[in-house]
């Protein structure tokens, strides 16, 4: 019995390796099984550790009441305890506290919004590091159209402080809670995206706390390799605790929604809006295999009337009314179906006023669309377990990845959601690509969707969760693809999608950075 | 099936938060301090790893009650009720006897049953207003109690049980009146439960319903609606006071969320980026934050009828 335990504990392996699988290492022929789930850092030299960090006058707390609050993610699969918290006050204090874990070799886990679905805002043991605590804005310059902010700060906070100057970021996460410097980290998309580009690609500059404990201001022309690795870095190559930020003015939002039968046909439309600009935003959210629905807004009056004069007519998808009228003639002739039309029915009644509720709209215009998507997101779709696998694809494969996801969402769950949306690229932050979730083979547009499974109160094992989630990763693998959320327990992809070669330049780049692997170590490598 | 329905009776505890961090947003607490531990996520979260309730008494005592963490928590957590009950469970001793005693002796002076259909329970700080009292009994023909339960409200605040005979008496008091009309939002809960034939309505409806009072909202006036109430009735009044917008124009202290940003230490954040002339306040201890921001005139609701 003892010898069976020795051989199921999980193996500690050296940080930025992947030690073998305890759990059924010869299970699958010809795939070599990697530990993916990390082992829980063991403690050694805690003590000194956080005797010398209150030296520093930092203040760690080690309740439980602390410790449990961070015990998991937003997606609720990966469950960890850190040592301690510290709560994020200023860069000086984060730089002690890096210097300290270098020299006692004590991981540490950064935090903002805790959004990560994979267990990457986890830590297994060591110090969390909750970076909302920097969450104010520092200045704006309504005439460069410009914002200072701790990096901490969730968006909507940044929403709210913009607004009474009249501005608005350019993108961001339609959830409202996550921080600025989480998004910078791992991307940002937004209805927007297919022609502002995603979050982190608004960034102008970042003050960075590297894992060594220096404090580097960077941007594409001060400390640019610094930069090109912190964006997008997934949090490898420093914490980032201000950014500047691009704005601009504050409009509400014309919004049209159009239904197509065909996920296929929804996607090309989709395209076809982004590759002429017909749009300010797009994107694509099911409500069932046969109820596609594409939304397009506008800043403007102009560019709303321009897209009912030269592409509206283009589109395949129908109106309200017109949909439901196919819909009606769809179930006449396949009565046995009419449960599929009742839960349609069933979803319009509750999912579109929450869409247009009062308070949010003004003479048809919608105010605040991130408040509106992410109410919608939470209440529709939130729960201790979210579980949204995800693929991004280049706009040529794009089509047959979803459709793909799609059929593996039908095997796994009864319900579910896809959103899609564009992500326009730029050629001069190519650097910042690399090894990110944008695909190495996107040329303008990278194009990203998610599977949201709809579990409306069941509970499903994490067996199965997990295999969902891998059969759509492996969708990624096969086409050539990337993901937005890397880590936790999916790090084992990363070598896969990107290859030995790539996977390890950058181990060494951060071996280099931050040799004792104490920052946000379990994420990707 | 699609959506998760709110039930009125059947609310979930700490074990359903989801940590979405929504409720830290709109936490007065938490825009101050940027602490996620002082906040109801930080509580529910530490409650479900199985945190005693000591480790959470500084996060409990900062709690101010303003509800607004409760209409924004997707899973429908009673976030105010968890409050309450960590208080219950850390109230000190010597308070309870205290005010126990308190209450005790008021329950022992004779009852006077409040001879009115529409019964008003107003504030200390209303209280020294007398021309504005007069103000509310004119235009809503509300009388003021003759027992304002300060010290009830208190128990309420501490999560200290109520003696019966003491609750008795406060209830007695009401028994005559069909209507409740509340200065203070947080009755707003125990009387649902308490007097579950009686319509309840907060001082800012009941006057803001009064055309006297509608038309004579201005444009330039920043309308300070007192959260508690508002947000114990948030899907009513949500629309309530959107029409009170569309009509008169008013700016609001509401946020990106439409929840009521309580105006203790937040007046200049309330009025930051506003163009303003006047300020209305629905309850009187409101005013105080405005007045001390002395920029611009503060009215109570009730007078606008007189301007
Ligand atoms: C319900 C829901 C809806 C979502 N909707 C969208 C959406 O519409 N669009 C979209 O793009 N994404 C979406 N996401 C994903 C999520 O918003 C992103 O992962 C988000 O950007 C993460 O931000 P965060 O602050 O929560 O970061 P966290 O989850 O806290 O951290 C993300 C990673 O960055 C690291 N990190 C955090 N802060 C810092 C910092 N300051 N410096 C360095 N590293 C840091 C962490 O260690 C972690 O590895 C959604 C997620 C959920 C759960
Ligand atoms: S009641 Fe108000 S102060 Fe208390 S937790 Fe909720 S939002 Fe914060
Ligand atoms: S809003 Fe509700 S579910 Fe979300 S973090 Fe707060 S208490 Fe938890």
């Amino acid at each position: 019995m003892e010898r069976l335990n020795a051989r199921l504990e999980i193996p500690e392996v050296e940080p930025g390796t992947l030690g073998a699988c305890p759990v059924a290492p010869d299970a699958l022929v010809d795939i070599k099984r990697q530990q993916t789930n990390p082992a829980r850092w063991r403690g050694r030299g805690w003590k000194e550790f956080s005797d010398a960090v209150r030296a520093l006058g930092v203040e760690m707390s080690e309740t439980i009441s602390a410790r449990g609050a961070y015990a998991t993610d937003a997606g609720g699969t990966a469950y960890g305890l850190p040592h301690g918290v510290v709560i994020a006050r200023s860069a000086e204090q984060i730089a002690g506290l890096l210097k300290a874990a270098q020299a006692h070799r004590v991981p540490v886990t950064v935090r903002g919004g805790g959004l990560t679905t994979e267990g990457e805002s986890v830590a297994f043991g060591g110090v969390l590091l909750d970076m909302t605590g920097m969450s104010r804005v520092i200045s704006i310059d309504p005439a460069a159209l410009s914002v200072r902010t701790q990096a901490g700060i969730f968006w909507h906070s940044l929403a709210e402080e913009l607004r009474r100057e009249g501005l608005d970021y350019l993108s961001a996460p339609l959830n409202l809670t996550s921080s600025v410097g989480g998004t910078l980290g791992v991307g940002g998309i937004d209805v927007n995206s297919p022609r502002l580009g995603c979050s982190a690609d608004q960034a102008l500059a970042l003050q960075v706390v590297t894992p060594t404990g220096d404090i580097v201001e960077c941007s594409d022309t001060q400390n640019p390799e610094l930069f090109a690795r912190v964006i997008l870095g997934y949090g490898q190559f420093g914490v980032i605790t201000e950014a500047t930020l691009k704005v601009r003015p504050y409009t509400p939002l014309r919004m049209h929604y159009y239904y197509y039968s065909s996920l296929r046909t929804a996607i090309e439309d989709l395209q076809l809006i982004d590759r002429n600009d017909a749009s300010d935003y797009s994107g694509i959210l099911t409500i069932l295999d046969c109820a596609v629905n594409l939304l397009v807004a506008f800043d403007s009056p102009e560019r709303e009337a321009a897209f009912k004069a030269g592409w509206e007519s283009r589109l395949r998808g129908h109106g309200e009314f017109g949909f439901g009228l196919r819909m009606l003639g769809r179930y006449a002739l396949r009565p046995w179906k009419l449960g599929e039309a009742w839960l349609l029915l069933q979803r319009k009644r509750e999912l579109f006023p929450e869409l247009q509720r009062s308070e949010y709209m003004r003479d048809g215009l919608m105010l605040d669309r991130t408040v509106v998507f992410s109410r919608a997101v939470w209440n529709f779709w939130g729960g201790r377990q979210m579980v949204i696998p995800d693929l991004a694809t280049s706009a040529a494969k794009f089509a047959d990845a979803v459709e793909r996801g799609n059929a593996v969402c039908r095997k796994y769950f009864p319900h579910y959601t896809l959103y899609c949306v564009g992500i326009r690229l730029r050629k001069d932050h190519r650097e910042h690509y690399e090894m990110s979730c944008i695909p190495p083979d996107a040329e303008e547009w990278a194009y990203g969707c998610e599977f949201e499974p709809m579990t409306n109160g069941r509970t499903y094992s994490r067996d199965h969760l997990q295999s969902f989630k891998n059969a759509i990763y492996d969708i990624g693998v096969d086409v050539g693809a990337s993901y937005y959320r890397f880590g936790g327990m999916m790090k084992g992809y990363i070598r896969r999608v990107f290859g030995d070669a790539l996977v390890d330049r950058h181990l060494a780049m951060k071996k280099k950075a931050d040799p004792a692997m104490i920052l946000n170590r379990d994420v990707i490598f | 099936m699609f959506g998760r329905a709110r039930s009125p009776v059947v609310r979930k505890d700490h074990s359903a938060c989801s940590g979405c961090s929504l409720c830290l947003l709109v936490c007065p607490v938490w825009r101050q301090t940027r602490d996620p531990r002082l906040t109801p996520e930080g509580r529910a979260k530490a409650l479900q790893h199985g945190a005693p309730a000591r480790e959470l008494a500084a996060s409990v005592a900062a709690c101010r009650l303003c509800g607004a963490c409760e209409p924004v928590c997707p899973e429908d957590i009673d976030l105010v009720g968890m409050t309450l009950g960590l208080r219950a469970h850390l109230a000190d001793p010597a308070l309870v006897t205290a005010l126990h005693g308190r209450m005790k002796e008021i329950a022992s002076q004779p009852l006077r049953v409040l001879d009115a259909k529409i019964a008003f329970l107003p504030g200390p700080a209303l209280r020294e207003k007398p021309q504005v009292m007069a103000r509310i009994t004119a235009l809503t023909g509300a009388v003021p109690s003759t027992d304002d339960g300060v010290d009830i409200e208190e128990a309420l605040q501490s999560g200290i049980p109520i003696p019966r005979e003491r609750l008795e008496r406060f209830l007695g008091h009401l028994r005559a009146a069909q209507e409740v009309v509340v200065e203070d939002g947080q009755w707003m809960r125990p009387l649902r439960e308490w007097l579950p034939k009686a319509r309840l309505t907060s001082l800012g409806a009941a006057l803001g319903n009064l055309d006297a009072v509608r038309r004579s909202l201005r444009k330039t006036d920043l309308y300070v609606i007192e959260p508690r109430a508002y947000h114990s009735d948030y899907e009513r009044l949500v629309g309530h006071y959107d029409r009170l917008r569309t009509e008169r124009g008013c700016a609001f202290n509401l946020d990106l969320q439409r929840i009521a940003i309580p105006p203790a230490a937040q007046a200049d954040w309330i009025l930051k980026g506003l163009r303003v002339e006047r300020v209305v306040v629905e309850r009187q201890e409101d005013a105080e934050a405005f007045v001390a921001h002395g920029a611009y005139p503060v009215v109570h609701l009730a007078e606008l009828a007189d301007h």
